[in-house]
């Protein structure tokens, strides 16, 4: 709660701030706040369903949370810029124009150079325009803050997103199928002590999904809850 | 008012010149990816080939869907120095654990299957999935519809692998590879 | 006689087999959000219902008639968010002037269905299959039954949940996503039902 509060007060009173800050510690700040305090998914409950819908492995994961990271990233970074320009009353609209173009442009570039991911992630690239990550960051943080701390506040998102996936695309794809990144770890294991691994195929299928990330969630808390208790 | 219609309208018109110019350069990239991948799975159904394949393609109509409109199948056909080696096309079995599989097979001059590659699916991981497996797919090779009983799963007396608790998407494949081997003889027809 | 099978296949399928939020995860942020009592329950879902289909035809006939035409299928993403954003509002105006009484069931979720990603998902869907209208027409109203019968079934057992003694850690998100696990796993069982 105590954290919620002190983003809030950074973001109010950020616009009056006269010298648009090249404070370094402030930045970093910015970077490492959506790591931790605020990491989507753990904390801010935003962009779930492709968090659930692609971490069918943990490969996956990486190509989603990138794509992702790169939207945040570019439409923090002019969505900032641009900040000014927009009327207030249409910054919604604005945005959403922002952010489905490079929407777009993730879409055909991986397309192009990455096909396979850009079959297996499927529609849920196109999706990132309603992934809710993003046009919280842009209407939260990007069009009240200058384009560096923006530029660190999407890519710190950004990452703490990706973090996430790999994290229930590691579960999930080590449970599920007995492999992670496709080399065969738990199969492996198993097969050194002469057993047959057999996968839990629940933890592939849609309920291994939200089961998982449940348990996620609950550990994330358990740790947040230790670290507060040793303050 | 105004001034709000105006950069709204700017904003878009940004970024449809934008997108426009990065489709004009993914578009090439793109196409050729989609033949690069068409070009490997028919590399993998077919024997050894040295023609430009996707250009040797041809559609025929090989009949009607129940609303009468024409069921249309491209033919690939591999040649090695110009004398045909196989003929590779594309079969839905429609009748799936979860709906539509969609199997590349080729088949050999002589009517028996060379080879098929499952492009798509939706069988359920870890069990009807398994028809991915290219061990459980290599027992198409040679296959032909004189094999009679013998070429189908074994829970029907055949000799085809099914996996313990998933027999429906391996007959539906097995069914699917007969009706494409029945169109082939109908249209290749020798001796079919 | 067949249209009639055919229809109901499509309306089984995407309301039980392949439930939009229980098999396909989309519009989780809502049903997590929005589930914690029934009469609201009711309330999203009604308005899901009305604005999904709405998107999903305007989608359809925006890509036959506009898109394809104009070889502009590059901008499908960015227009079809724009449509929906503006039905969305547009739905807003008409149901204020209309009728008050509906609005101050539905007003409140009106705002939040722009970023429901269920809707796009729909409009990309109808596009990407290549449907029919009809069949077009019975998945875009399918999809979000599919999506209110989930988030009816959550609610109910939400509002029972509050009863319950919940470990700290799992109280929240982490139990709400561990219950729609589970009927995510009762909802397995509707699997191969529809050939």
């Amino acid at each position: 709660m105590a954290d919620r509060e002190m983003a809030q007060e950074i973001t109010e009173v950020q616009p009056l701030a006269v010298v648009p800050g090249f404070d370094l510690k402030e930045i970093a700040g910015d970077f490492l706040r959506g790591l931790w305090e605020e990491i989507p998914l753990f904390r801010l409950v935003l962009g779930m369903c492709p968090t659930l819908a692609v971490t069918t492995s943990a490969i996956n994961g990486v190509g989603m949370g990138i794509a992702t990271t790169f939207v945040l990233v570019m439409s923090n970074i002019l969505i900032s810029i641009l900040r000014k320009i927009i009327p207030d009353m249409i910054r919604i609209p604005a945005f959403i124009i922002v952010i489905a173009t490079f929407v777009t442009v993730t879409d055909l570039m991986m397309a192009a150079f990455t096909p396979e991911l850009h079959h297996s992630l499927g529609i849920f690239i196109p999706l990132i325009v309603v992934n809710c990550i993003v046009l919280a960051r842009a209407e939260a943080f990007a069009s009240k803050n200058n384009v560096i701390r923006s530029t660190a506040d999407g890519l710190g998102m950004g990452i703490g997103f990706t973090i996430v996936l790999i994290l229930l695309g590691t579960v999930r794809e080590i449970l599920g199928n007995g492999t992670w990144f496709d080399m065969p770890v738990l199969t492996g294991i198993m097969e050194a002590f002469e057993y047959e691994y057999q996968p839990m195929i629940v933890m592939i299928l849609p309920p291994g999904a939200f089961i998982g990330l449940g348990l996620l969630v609950a550990l994330a808390n358990k740790i947040e809850e230790r670290r507060k208790g040793k303050k | 008012m105004f001034r709000l219609i105006i950069v709204l309208t700017i904003f878009c018109s940004v970024a449809a010149v934008a997108l426009a110019k990065v489709y004009d350069i993914t578009k090439g990239p793109i196409a050729e990816q989609e033949r690069l991948k068409t070009v490997a799975a028919l590399k993998a159904v077919l024997p050894l080939f040295n023609n430009d394949i996707d250009k040797d393609a041809q559609e025929l109509v090989v009949g009607k869907d129940k609303k009468g409109r024409d069921i249309k199948i491209k033919f690939y056909p591999g040649k090695m120095n110009e004398a045909i080696v196989g003929t590779a096309f594309q079969v839905i079995a429609p009748d799936g654990y979860a709906g539509d599989i969609n199997i590349l097979m080729g088949v050999a001059p002589e009517g028996k299957v060379s080879g098929i590659e499952i492009i798509s699916h939706k069988e359920t991981p870890g069990l009807g999935n398994k028809i991915m497996k290219e061990e459980w797919r290599g027992q198409f090779k040679g296959r032909s519809l004189e094999d009679g009983p013998r070429f189908a799963v074994k829970k029907d007396g055949g000799d085809i692998n099914q996996f313990s608790g998933a027999t429906i998407s391996p007959r539906a494949v097995v069914g699917a590879v007969k009706k494409g081997l029945d169109i082939y003889n109908k249209e290749f027809g020798n001796g079919g | 006689m067949e249209n009639v099978v055919e229809i109901l296949i499509i309306l089984v399928s995407t309301i039980f087999v392949t439930n939009f939020v229980l098999t396909r995860f989309l519009g989780i942020c809502p049903f997590l959000g929005v589930s914690a009592r029934i009469e609201t329950s009711i309330g999203m879902g009604m308005a899901v219902i009305f604005v999904i289909t709405l998107a999903g035809v305007s989608a359809w006939l925006i890509e036959k008639f506009i898109l394809i035409p104009f070889n502009l299928i590059y901008l499908r993403t960015i227009v079809f968010i724009l449509v929906i954003a503006t039905l969305v509002q547009f739905v807003e105006m008409v149901i204020r002037k209309t009728s008050p009484a509906l609005y101050n069931a539905l007003g409140i979720f009106l705002p939040l269905i722009t970023t429901n990603c269920a809707v796009l998902a729909v409009a990309l869907l109808v596009v990407q299959k290549e449907m029919d209208f009809f069949p077009m027409l019975f998945f875009s109203f399918g999809a979000p039954v599919g999506f209110t019968i989930a988030l009816l079934l959550m609610a109910g057992i939400r509002e029972q949940m509050a009863y319950a003694r919940i470990p700290k850690v799992l109280q929240g998100t982490p139990i709400s996503l561990v219950t729609a696990g589970l009927m995510s796993l009762a909802f397995l069982g509707f699997a191969g039902l529809v050939k």
